[in-house]
């Protein structure tokens, strides 16, 4: 299905002036509600966009949002789409192209599929670049069209991951590896060379496990010690040991063309909240549970 | 002869992997064994008949026993009550834990004794800020010599409890003199050699004496019960003479009636985590190739050149087992000796029995056979499982211990213990 096929030209526009969310939202409501007749319109519209907006953020870091209405009673697909001159604020993210979408509770997969068009269009800059340059909605749907945008059947890791993700090189100490989870406040870290090559997963764990020696792991418990301070022999190494050496190598990982139930079957059936997506060897994102929670369920 | 042939080389071959790890010895145990029916040596039925049921169901009873009495916490709770009777004195807590791990290994067997209480020698010694060397070395000792104190403590006495007559109280009224002598000397032997050595601040003393172990005590009302339990089990063994109860029905019962009681809900877990499966199915690839031997007469010839060699007689007979025995559990796995010397022995047995030899002359074999492998092993670093075990504990907690450095102590005390075993059986028997 090609994604022009969906879209209608009257509610794709250009905005030539400043304006804030909440006001560009009350455009699209506007032009949606004289076209189509909804069971919903007007501000209390405009309230329930701003509220799911205010659920997770419905921004990506490629410049484009999709805020998302799941309507009852109503029984279409509609895609609003807005190009505004000048960048609008999504909680620090510049967003250069706006997708409303209004669809009924049951369209999920298409729902779905359209995103994953709308996201892979996203990121390519030239595209984006392009449609940032229409000023007039008809040309805009020319535009697509003429991309030739497909909507896939399947949704598939790449869609969704984080593609530039922090990581570190096995040569780095540990108070390196500190500082990174310290500052972008993540608890596992893909392992890299210079080239990308994946080796491996860190994780706060391996970190922790540093200052725990390997025989007390051994004991049922440990309710009896007291004063034991496990993180004197972490201090200690801290400037000593590699994230090579506690590295995990061993890891699970997905590849970006893996569909989202399978990265939701490894995540459950491995316990494990964090993947790496690698392909041919060379790490190209990661995903976690939560990615997937906000990006996929939760919309 | 060709059959013969054939099976000492799947025997050889699995041995020598065995003995290298070049691959798993449960693996190579029964790729062995079923080599051996493959190749039409053995008929499967005959292999499968020569599975010693009792000493495999008596494995699976114990570890369902410990299973439970780990969890109670007990051990942990009597390690650091032992290094606080000793009032953190480096030499004194060597020496007590010492005798610790010689009679719990006597009742629990080396290699579990050896993992509960190796991580908490480390503890202290950490604690102590001494290095835990020579306590894993003593205590690998105290295990191997504590295992040889009873029928159940160590797998070469539950093999020949298992393929004699002898009961469980036959075996203590037999080894546990010599082994509490050797135990007692070794004790000295400790003072000697690392009387000097260990220097330890009285801050770090008071910060052991701090331990709060009663913490350690998980399931009061359990303990209770498995130690009843494991005292029920200790007398049905010791009344074997009366109620002919074999050994493994009387472990199978203890462990089953714990499992129940305590952990009928996790069963799965008990069964993947707690049962060591390498072990049982390593035993029973064993004494399927062992059979081969058997079925192929080169037991019997090898037995003839042995009665040969000592010309009947049965002390230079004897003499001969103990200290082959020692020499050869100490740089091999013992178990897989043991299973071949059992038949040997046994065909030893019928030649005395022609010859009019008195058959209480086999007495000095079986005892040299269980002094010899289950003190032997204590002869190097990989003479048996449970040093093993304990130098890889160590050596994942920083502490590498070389062969050389275990071996020095090793000989030492190994060397004491079989020339005691020697003047033990020497004058007791003949």
């Amino acid at each position: 299905m090609l994604l022009a096929s969906l879209l209608d030209s009257r509610l794709m526009y250009y905005e030539p002036q400043i304006k804030t969310r909440e006001e560009i939202y009350r455009d699209m409501v506007s032009r949606i509600c004289r076209n189509y007749p909804l069971p919903i319109c007007g501000s209390e519209l405009v309230k329930l966009v701003l509220e799911r907006d205010e659920e997770t953020s419905t921004a990506y870091p490629t410049g484009l949002a999709i805020p998302h209405i799941r309507m009852e009673g109503f029984n279409d697909t509609l895609i609003s789409v807005c190009v505004p001159a000048h960048h609008v604020d999504y909680e620090g993210t510049h967003v250069s192209v706006i997708v409303l979408i209004i669809t009924n509770k049951s369209a999920t997969k298409l729902y779905l599929n359209i995103v994953a068009a709308l996201l892979k269009l996203s990121k390519d800059r030239e595209a984006m670049r392009t449609l940032g340059k229409v000023k007039d909605g008809h040309y805009i749907l020319t535009t697509i069209k003429q991309m030739g945008i497909t909507i896939k059947e399947k949704l598939t890791v790449s869609d969704i991951m984080i593609s530039a993700p922090v990581t570190i090189t096995p040569e780095a100490k540990l108070s390196e590896l500190g500082d990174l989870m310290n500052k972008h406040d993540i608890a596992v870290l893909p392992v890299v060379d210079e080239n990308k090559k994946f080796l491996g997963e860190v994780n706060v764990l391996n970190l922790l496990k540093v200052g725990v020696p390997d025989y007390l792991m051994m004991m049922t418990n440990l309710n009896f010690l007291e004063s034991f301070e496990p993180l004197e022999k972490l201090f200690e190494s801290e400037d000593i040991v590699t994230v090579g050496e506690i590295m995990n190598k061993e890891c699970e990982v997905l590849s970006p063309d893996a569909s989202i139930i399978e990265a939701v079957f490894l995540m459950i059936k491995h316990e494990k909240r964090f993947y790496s997506v690698v392909d041919h060897g060379t790490l190209v994102g990661i995903l976690t549970s939560m990615d997937v929670f906000g990006k996929v369920f939760k919309v | 002869m060709t059959l013969m042939l054939l099976a000492l080389v799947i025997f050889g071959v699995t041995y020598v992997m065995i003995i290298t790890e070049w691959i798993n010895k449960m693996l190579a145990a029964m790729i062995g064994g079923f080599l051996i029916v493959l190749t039409g040596i053995l008929k499967q039925g005959n292999a499968f008949a020569a599975i010693d049921w009792n000493v495999i169901f008596f494995l699976i009873g114990m570890m369902m026993v410990i299973s439970v009495m780990r969890e109670t916490g007990l051990f942990l709770y009597l390690a650091i009550k032992t290094a606080k009777l000793a009032k953190g004195k480096p030499l004194r807590v060597t020496m007590y834990l010492f005798l610790a791990t010689a009679v719990i290994s006597a009742f629990l067997g080396s290699v579990t004794t050896i993992m509960i209480l190796v991580p908490i020698a480390m503890l202290i010694a950490a604690e102590l800020k001494i290095t835990p060397v020579p306590f894993i070395v003593t205590m690998i000792i105290a295990s191997n010599f504590g295992g040889a104190a009873t029928m159940i403590g160590d797998p070469p006495n539950i093999m020949i409890g298992s393929a004699t007559d002898y009961t469980f109280l036959d075996f203590i009224f037999n080894l546990t003199p010599p082994v509490l002598i050797i135990t007692l000397s070794s004790l000295l032997l400790i003072r000697i050699i690392y009387r000097k050595s260990m220097e330890v601040s009285n801050q770090a003393r008071a910060r052991l004496m701090e331990y709060n172990e009663k913490n350690l005590i998980q399931k009061p009302k359990m303990m209770v019960i498995s130690l009843i339990v494991v005292a029920l089990m200790l007398t049905a063994l010791s009344l074997q003479g009366v109620f002919k109860f074999e050994t493994a029905t009387v472990a199978m019962s203890a462990g089953l009636f714990l499992l129940l009681m305590n952990s009928r809900k996790k069963i799965e877990q008990v069964l993947v985590k707690d049962m060591d499966w390498v072990t049982i199915f390593f035993f029973i690839g064993l004494f399927m190739i062992v059979e081969s031997l058997v079925e192929t007469g080169f037991i019997d010839a090898l037995a003839n050149r042995v009665l040969k060699v000592t010309h009947n007689e049965p002390r230079s007979t004897a003499m001969a087992i103990l200290w082959i025995s020692g020499v050869f559990s100490s740089i091999v796995d013992n178990v897989p000796f043991v299973a071949s010397m059992i038949p040997l022995l046994e065909k030893i047995s019928s030649v005395f029995q022609a010859e009019h030899i008195p058959q209480a002359m086999m007495h000095p074999m079986w005892w040299s056979l269980s002094l010899g492998t289950c003190l032997g092993g204590n002869g190097t670093l990989i003479g048996a499982s449970a040093n093993i075990v304990a130098v890889g504990i160590a050596g994942r907690s920083g502490y590498h211990i070389s062969f050389k450095e275990y071996t020095k102590i090793g000989v030492i005390f190994t060397l004491n213990a079989m020339l005691i075993s020697t003047v033990y059986i020497w004058f007791r028997y003949f």
